[in-house]
């Protein structure tokens, strides 16, 4: 699809309306219902959603182990600032490093995952890509990396270099503001991808992998290039939301329902759709924190029958099918 | 030290070969990968487990009970979703899969709880080399081996082994030889399934410590490495795959230890998923795949 004007507006709107109803917040506190946690949760479902869309909705390729990026994520910017703090640096050269060892982590192992299991098709690919998840997981436990299952401890050292003020202002607002951060820069790469040759190069290869590389696109490079986008902003986004965590623990960190998330977010969006995150976001995160008060731990088991209709009974998702029967909309909604 | 390894190695694998027939086996037929496997496995381990502590039923005689139990769900997986999917793109039954696997282990945690809940069955020890390798080790792998070998005789010297091996090869043509590929599909969703839940009420036994809801994924990640070693579609490749993954980590374990590794588990773990994209690099077709 071509992306218009419109297209682009109504869901940098949307954002500007949450982000400014955070902040608002934070100056006012809980508006009835509607709670600074509850925007944090929808800030990180969206970046979350429209992150891994980037590679599942534009190629059609699941990365089971999507959570791998979140946790080099988290693990890239706690080791940072553990680090900043024991060689007695600032703790702004920490968060810097930080996002440094993010961006190289998941570049890293985007290209190597990529670069191995992306010349194979979807079952090889979807069964390389759990392995490493999991590896990755025994690795670090395996040789003690990072604290090993002992944990990761970041809260202290945090805390040593902002005070407690500066890391309960990190843990909230700060963090919450980089999440919005990374759902905008993921929204814009998403608008950006679309609108050009890539976009439509993995377009081709999304509905007919053969026929696109007949004609003369490198499908691995494009995919390739995929998945290490949409892995370096999920390592991004598990930079963001370490601040909020106390230890970093490898159980926790590659924990397999985030990947679970990112894909219900997606298919529930509708894969491929600009706006679809934002909707299936604000949907499920609304949704799971309502129902961690009534329900508290059921949330999986409601989720994945809601995942299973959704593909069985309306493959493209919200978006998909909306502009599907209301053709009106396509000039504003992609 | 090797040798009692090596046994003992070959003894797990022929449990993990079987737990890992029913995944190719219902990839060869219908081309679509079970994400959800482990959960099944975790299912069988609970029904050996209640059976074994309510009614003190002998853990290998729950076989059965665990097989009848996977062949329902079976029906169930494809009669609910895999029917309606045919057609659908490989996304599709990826994540339908992946969510009777998670609806499976949520309701085994609301059910039963999260907790570790373990049984220990004694049959005595035979001694290789002075160490001692229980018997209730040794059961299993025969139990196991039958199966695979009961399979074997089904697929390739019966009428509905030549009928499912045609629709493996074209499901089209296998049509117009007047096989009810619909049936074939169900029967070997059903029977795929149940093969591993019955290979649960085996691996149960090696669970002293206990089971909970979420000991699946260890084994859906490894029975993805055994598929992929074995060739996926190939049920006998798998068994073989089971054993030389066995052996593997029954080996490395103790090799990590002398190197003086902190987590020599979590290593060896790490090494058998490492094994598969050294496989998906070198032969993605699997060791025994054409």
């Amino acid at each position: 699809m071509t992306l218009s004007r419109a297209h682009t507006l109504i869901p940098i709107t949307l954002y500007a309306i949450l982000l400014g109803l955070r902040l608002l917040i934070e100056i006012t506190g809980p508006l009835g219902p509607i709670t600074g946690q509850l925007l944090t949760l929808l800030a990180f479902y969206i970046a979350l959603g429209q992150a891994f869309n980037i590679f599942l909705g534009m190629t059609g390729y699941v990365d089971f182990g999507y959570v791998a990026f979140i946790a080099l994520g988290m693990y890239g910017m706690a080791s940072g600032v553990v680090r900043a703090y024991e060689a007695g640096l600032p703790g702004y050269y920490g968060i810097a490093f930080g996002f440094i060892q993010t961006v190289a982590f998941t570049a890293l192992l985007a290209l190597a995952v990529g670069g191995i299991a992306l010349r194979l098709r979807g079952a090889y690919f979807a069964i390389a890509t759990i392995s490493v998840n999991e590896g990755l997981r025994y690795l670090v436990e395996g040789l003690d990396l990072w604290g090993g299952s002992r944990g990761l401890i970041v809260s202290g050292p945090l805390i040593e270099l902002f005070g407690s003020e500066g890391f309960s202002l990190l843990a909230t607002i700060i963090s919450d503001i980089l999440v919005f951060g990374v759902a905008l820069l993921a929204l814009v790469v998403t608008a950006i991808l679309l609108n050009t040759r890539i976009g439509y190069a993995l377009k081709a290869i999304r509905e007919d992998e053969d026929a696109a590389k007949i004609m003369g696109v490198n499908t691995t490079m494009y995919k390739i290039l995929a998945f290490a986008t949409s892995g370096i902003l999920g390592g991004l986004l598990g930079a963001a939301w370490s601040f909020k965590i106390a230890s970093i623990y490898p159980s926790d960190a590659f924990n397999i329902l985030y990947t679970i998330e990112a894909i219900v977010l997606v298919m529930l969006g509708g894969a491929g759709t600009l706006a679809g995150p934002i909707v299936s976001g604000i949907l499920y995160g609304a949704l799971k924190y309502f129902l961690a008060g009534v329900l508290p731990g059921f949330q999986l088991l409601i989720f994945a029958p809601i995942l299973i209709t959704v593909i069985i009974a309306a493959p493209e998702g919200i978006v998909g099918a909306l502009r599907t029967y209301l053709p009106t909309i396509r000039r504003f909604i992609a | 030290m090797l040798p009692y390894y090596i046994v003992s190695g070959l003894l797990l694998g022929s449990i993990y070969g079987l737990a890992t027939i029913g995944l190719t086996l219902i990839f060869g037929v219908l081309r679509v990968i079970n994400v959800g496997h482990g959960a099944y496995i975790m299912i069988g381990m609970y029904v050996t487990f209640w059976l074994f502590t309510l009614y003190s039923l002998n853990p290998f005689v729950t076989l059965i009970p665990a097989f009848l139990v996977g062949l329902s769900l079976g029906m169930l997986l494809f009669y609910t979703a895999l029917k309606r999917l045919l057609r659908a793109p490989e996304l599709s039954t990826l994540i339908v899969t992946f969510g009777f696997g998670i609806i499976l282990e949520e309701s085994a945690k609301v059910l039963w709880g999260s907790d570790y809940r373990g049984f220990v069955y004694d049959l005595g020890s035979v001694y290789i080399q002075g160490i001692p390798l229980p018997l209730v080790r040794m059961w299993p792998a025969i139990i196991a081996l039958s199966l695979v070998l009961a399979l074997y005789f089904v697929l390739y010297r019966t009428r509905l082994g030549t009928a499912v091996r045609a629709v493996i090869q074209d499901p089209e043509g296998a049509i117009i030889c007047g096989v009810n590929v619909e049936m074939i599909y169900l029967l070997m969703v059903a029977l795929g399934i149940g093969l591993t839940t019955a290979s649960g009420a085996l691996l149960g036994i090696y669970h002293q410590q206990g089971i909970n809801p979420y000991i699946g994924h260890l084994y859906t990640l490894r029975a993805f490495v055994i598929a992929v070693l074995g060739g996926l579609g190939s049920p006998i490749g798998a068994f073989i795959g089971g054993l030389i993954v066995g052996v593997i980590e029954q080996t490395s374990v103790p090799l990590f230890t002398l190197a003086g590794a902190p987590n020599p588990f979590g290593l060896s773990v790490f090494l058998t998923f490492m094994l598969i994209l050294v496989i998906l690099i070198l032969r993605p077709q699997g060791l025994f795949g054409r």
